[in-house]
């Protein structure tokens, strides 16, 4: 009897998103991570600061190389947001050799004008989405909860 | 009292750079991301901007300088730009990097300069009304601050 009690109890805090230690940690509060790669200095500090402010640990690099190689580390990340103009690879090239290593991870296409032909590149390389610049709380906010109810 | 008017004033001055079309929603965006951690990122953030960009605005009219114009080099300058100042809500600032990328895909050089022209105007005068309301803003302090009673 006691020991179905403690069961029920234990059940009980999981459901909460307790440790059933009694501790009262959260057990699943979830940080997402992203990888930004952008070589404009002020979209660097602004999206990182959108994107931590929605909880979201974020790491930049600023061209395509730097993160074909923090990736081939293994490094991993819950979204990678990519823009088109960057140095020596651009954006549509690195997102197809990021698709080409096998990662899978949600691809965001950021870019500061938008145009059909630049949309239908990225689509076509392997971004899921395309967002003209600037990157907003709201949208980042959007994005995250679509990730979280995945 | 005093410190009212100061602050009636600062919010006066912050809604006519939106009124005039200087500024757009994503400087709100900036606004909502300060806190008692980065109580001045909106200021730095500008500040940074207008550091940043002055070597674009240089890049841009030394190709414009060039004969034969270079009009994919010119674009891209203005890509860049363009993101920057989207970033920030620069809202007029934007529109001309708009308008100047439409007349680097016609190919009209003409139309470039004269509408670089009239972005530098839109910069320096945004820097000018952002600057004296940073100041004023620092001056006065958080609208807290005039609340408490002494």
């Amino acid at each position: 009897m006691e020991q179905q009690s403690k069961i029920n109890n234990n059940e009980k805090s999981i459901q909460q998103g307790f440790s059933p230690s009694g501790c009262g940690d959260l057990i699943s509060t979830r940080k997402f991570t992203a990888l930004m790669v952008d070589n404009d200095p002020i979209c660097q500090i602004i999206q990182k600061a959108i994107l931590e402010s929605q909880g979201v640990e974020t790491q930049f690099v600023g061209s395509g190389i730097d993160a074909l190689d923090l990736l081939a580390t293994g490094a991993n990340f819950d979204i990678i947001i990519i823009a088109w103009v960057l140095p020596m690879m651009n954006g549509v090239e690195t997102t197809r050799q990021i698709r080409a290593m096998g990662i899978r991870r949600k691809l965001l296409a950021v870019t500061a004008c938008f145009d059909e032909r630049k949309k239908k590149a990225f689509l076509d390389a392997g971004v899921d989405e395309f967002i003209e610049k600037p990157l907003n709380p709201k949208k980042v906010a959007s994005i995250m909860r679509e990730m979280k109810n995945d | 009292m005093d410190r009212n008017k100061q602050h009636r004033q600062v919010a006066l001055m912050r809604q006519s750079l939106f009124d005039q079309g200087l500024l757009d929603e994503q400087f709100v965006q900036l606004e909502e991301l300060q806190d008692d951690a980065n109580p001045n990122f909106v200021e730095e953030v500008v500040t940074l901007f207008y550091r940043d960009s002055a070597r674009l605005i240089l890049n841009i009219d030394q190709a414009l300088d060039k004969s034969p114009l270079d009009f994919a080099k010119l674009d891209g300058y203005m890509h860049q730009f363009k993101g920057s100042a989207s970033s920030i809500g620069a809202k007029k600032v934007k529109s001309e990097c708009t308008l100047f990328r439409e007349y680097c895909k016609a190919g009209n050089g003409e139309g470039c300069k004269r509408t670089f022209q009239q972005l530098k105007k839109e910069y320096a005068l945004l820097r000018k009304k952002l600057e004296t309301y940073f100041q004023l803003a620092r001056q006065v302090g958080p609208v807290e601050t005039a609340c408490r009673r002494i």
